[in-house]
């Protein structure tokens, strides 16, 4: 197993984030996380890459617990998060954001190749690579983003709701992505309020609500749960 | 004319008026007709007032300024002789009034003897008379009104003459690029031999200058030096890892205090050797930057900001208190400060300390310049425009994060031991809240994050305040208008920071892709 996740708690102070969230992801999977807002998804994630710390509960990564692991280790362990809101660094250029995702390493020549490679993915950023990241539109933003963290060449993939303020046929574009990245060998973490999308392309998926997971199924089944088809796709 | 060019053009005049009445109150005036006087050439005894012809100058400088603001209101429009002669007419007589009426008041109030300066200590009755160019009041306010919308169409005219010309400006200056290209001396620039000459022209200017220019220059260039170092730091912290430490005095200070009780022979009598103190002093503060980093590393923004005012604060008042009394001297302060020994022999005049200033800059500038095109760099780059995703991309930010506020605590402990060394003397009140605002004021205004600009900062602002000694007590005003006027027209500063260009590893093509005007960032 790549991810168990076990009873996990987090608290803001008084608010109780997670209430013992446990969930498990296998090698190669894309699994959901959704729910609506506040529910509990993007701590979940920012738990697991250490931007937060839980008050109990274990986090294993390869049968090894890493909630003891500062952020920058899970990083190297190969585990990468993309923060949610097209977090990218403004004042850089596309090739110096992607640059950055590389800071773990120091082989020039495969980060060369890397960048080439993600290029390869991401044209339109070839397109705009010495353009500073903050000019960029916002699909593209979220493009230099998941390029960036595939950068750092991740066994896991942390995305936190990539499909956020995005036209639709961006969403699909960068949905596609996600779905090749994962065929290359990627396994998947995605947060999303965008249920339909995500649970179209995931393996298997978790329903979250007020900080506890409430379903859980593979992602064809939960697509046709009549509970998550009135809370988030929609109504029946 | 429309309803809002009118309005616009009032506004401008009613700015330009409040600021003459606000430079009136404060004595500005008389300062500025006097230093206008001397510039001139004619003297001025201590106390005297300037003559009225250089009041007329400067007052014809303000109103030539309103009429240019007020008639070009609008970058697109092209202005003609109407529009500009109905601005500029308002804003002069908006301007011209708001001053009638304040002269008015003063005037009719100086006139029944009541003695203004009760109120207002720089409104003696001869500045009120000066206001009134020595006439009646009623000649003297004419004057001001009629004055000020004159100067003011003449600014509007002189903004229509520039528009008119820019046109061959812009020829002109792209001649000048096409000559610059072709002839010799344009296709030096870039040459890097030309920059070694250059260098070693400064080189050179640095090794004669303190010895040719005398005491004065040596303590005014000295102390500007310092405040190179103590910006230096500051642009470290602030600049390249974007955190907002204001009480950055307290290191200084620990600089200063620690070289001070090391080398006097009071109250500890341990009389060191200078560079081993000046290593400790170094040390102490880049120790205490650790130190007070720790606990408030998670703090950010304006938290950071509050929290180390405080700190600065503790540590002056700590110095002052009687709880230090024994060990710091207390509001005495510390004398008989080491000089600089080389060899057993003392190099303690106004010339040795010139060097080592210099050189302390130099190190100082060559290490910053270091770490900020290394990894470390990139890591603080990174930090200052987003925390988390540095943190998600693999950086410690906590441990940059200390190494920068060490590391600018170190340049500042430089700095006060030199200071203190210099003076042979520190006291608590050499480390008031002042100094702080005064690095971040320079490295504001030089340019966050840009070595050269830092540089220029300070003697922008250390170096300007010492020549121009006349408006000295006006310093906090000037320091003021500075800024907003900065964050106006170049919010980047003097000399805004142009990062390392970071290599472009791939791409066939290597046409740089030009980005939209509107974007701002880099140029």
């Amino acid at each position: 197993m790549m991810l168990e996740v076990e009873n996990l708690n987090v608290h803001y102070g008084a608010i109780h984030a997670l209430k013992g969230v446990s969930f498990h992801l296998e090698e190669g999977e894309i699994v959901a996380l959704i729910g609506a807002n506040g529910a509990g998804k993007s701590t979940t994630l920012n738990t697991i890459s250490r931007l937060n710390k839980p008050t109990a509960g274990d986090i294993r990564y390869r049968g090894v617990s890493i909630v003891e692991t500062p952020p920058q280790d899970i990083v190297t362990k190969g585990i990468v998060q993309v923060p949610e809101g097209r977090r990218i660094f403004p004042k850089m250029t596309v090739v110096e954001n992607l640059e950055m995702g590389a800071y773990i390493f120091s082989d020039r020549q495969r980060i060369e190749a890397d960048i080439e490679m993600v290029f390869g993915k991401f044209p339109r950023l070839r397109e705009r690579r010495k353009q500073l990241g903050g000019t960029l539109s916002g699909g593209e933003q979220q493009m230099l983003a998941i390029a960036r963290g595939l950068m750092a060449r991740p066994q896991l993939l942390l995305l936190d709701e990539p499909s956020m303020g995005l036209a639709p046929i961006i969403v699909e574009q960068i949905f596609d992505i996600i779905s090749e990245i994962n065929q290359q060998g990627t396994s998947i973490l995605l947060v999303e309020q965008n249920a339909q999308m995500a649970l179209s392309i995931a393996d298997r998926g978790y329903v979250f609500e007020t900080g506890k997971i409430v379903l859980e199924g593979d992602a064809g089944d939960l697509l046709e749960d009549p509970m998550v088809k009135e809370a988030y796709l929609g109504g029946g | 004319m429309n309803k809002q060019s009118i309005q616009k053009s009032a506004a401008s005049g009613m700015v330009f008026g409040i600021i003459v009445i606000f430079f009136a109150l404060i004595g500005f005036t008389v300062v500025i007709s006097g230093l206008i006087q001397k510039a001139l050439g004619q003297s001025l005894g201590v106390g005297q007032m300037p003559s009225t012809s250089s009041f007329l100058i400067f007052l014809g400088l303000l109103g030539i300024w309103n009429g240019w603001r007020a008639s070009r209101q609008d970058k697109h429009e092209t202005l003609n002789t109407k529009k500009v002669l109905g601005r500029s007419t308002i804003a002069g007589l908006v301007a011209g009034v708001l001053v009638m009426v304040y002269a008015l008041i003063v005037g009719v109030l100086d006139n029944r003897g009541i003695n203004l300066r009760t109120y207002l200590s720089q409104l003696s009755s001869e500045s009120v008379r000066f206001f009134l160019f020595n006439q009646t009041i009623v000649v003297g306010i004419l004057i001001h009104v009629f004055y000020s919308t004159l100067m003011a169409v003449v600014g509007g005219f002189l903004a229509l003459a520039s528009e008119r010309s820019r046109e061959r400006v812009k020829s002109t200056r792209e001649s000048i690029q096409k000559w610059s290209q072709d002839h010799w001396l344009g296709k030096l620039q870039g040459n890097p031999y030309v920059s070694y000459v250059l260098m070693g022209v400064v080189l050179l200017l640095l090794v004669l200058l303190p010895r040719t220019w005398g005491a004065y220059w040596n303590y005014v260039m000295g102390t500007v030096g310092i405040y190179v170092l103590l910006g230096l730091g500051l642009n470290i912290i602030v600049g390249f890892s974007g955190q907002l430490v204001l009480g950055y005095v307290a290191f200084f200070a620990i600089g200063a205090y620690t070289f001070a009780l090391t080398t006097s022979p009071e109250p500890h009598n341990l009389v060191w050797n200078f560079w081993i103190a000046l290593g400790v002093a170094v040390l102490a503060a880049a120790l205490s930057g650790i130190l007070i980093g720790l606990p408030i590393m998670r703090l950010r923004g304006d938290y950071l900001a509050i929290v180390t005012l405080g700190f600065g604060e503790i540590i002056r008042i700590l110095l002052r208190s009687d709880i230090l009394k024994d060990f710091t001297m207390g509001p005495r302060g510390v004398r008989n400060i080491a000089g600089p020994t080389l060899f057993g022999r003392s190099f303690t005049t106004d010339v040795d300390f010139m060097y080592l200033i210099i050189l302390a800059v130099l190190l100082s500038i060559f290490l910053a310049r270091r770490w900020q095109e290394s990894s470390i760099g990139r890591a603080w780059l990174a930090i200052s425009q987003d925390e988390t995703v540095a943190q998600a991309t693999g950086v410690n930010t906590q441990k940059y994060k200390l190494l920068a506020l060490s590391l600018g605590a170190a340049f500042a402990g430089l700095g006060g031991a030199l200071f203190a060394s210099r003076n042979q003397f520190t006291g608590p009140e050499d480390h008031a809240l002042m100094v702080s605002i005064n690095v971040l004021v320079l490295v504001i205004v030089g340019g966050m994050g840009s070595i050269p600009g830092v540089i220029l900062g300070a003697f922008t602002l250390k170096g300007l305040p010492e020549i121009l000694r006349e408006v000295e007590n006006y310093r906090l005003l000037v320091f003021g208008a500075l800024l907003v006027v900065m964050m106006i027209i170049r919010p980047e500063g003097l000399w805004p920071a142009r990062r390392p260009k970071l290599e472009v590893p791939v791409g066939q093509d290597n046409e740089p892709v030009h980005l939209p005007a509107t974007v701002g960032g880099e140029k």
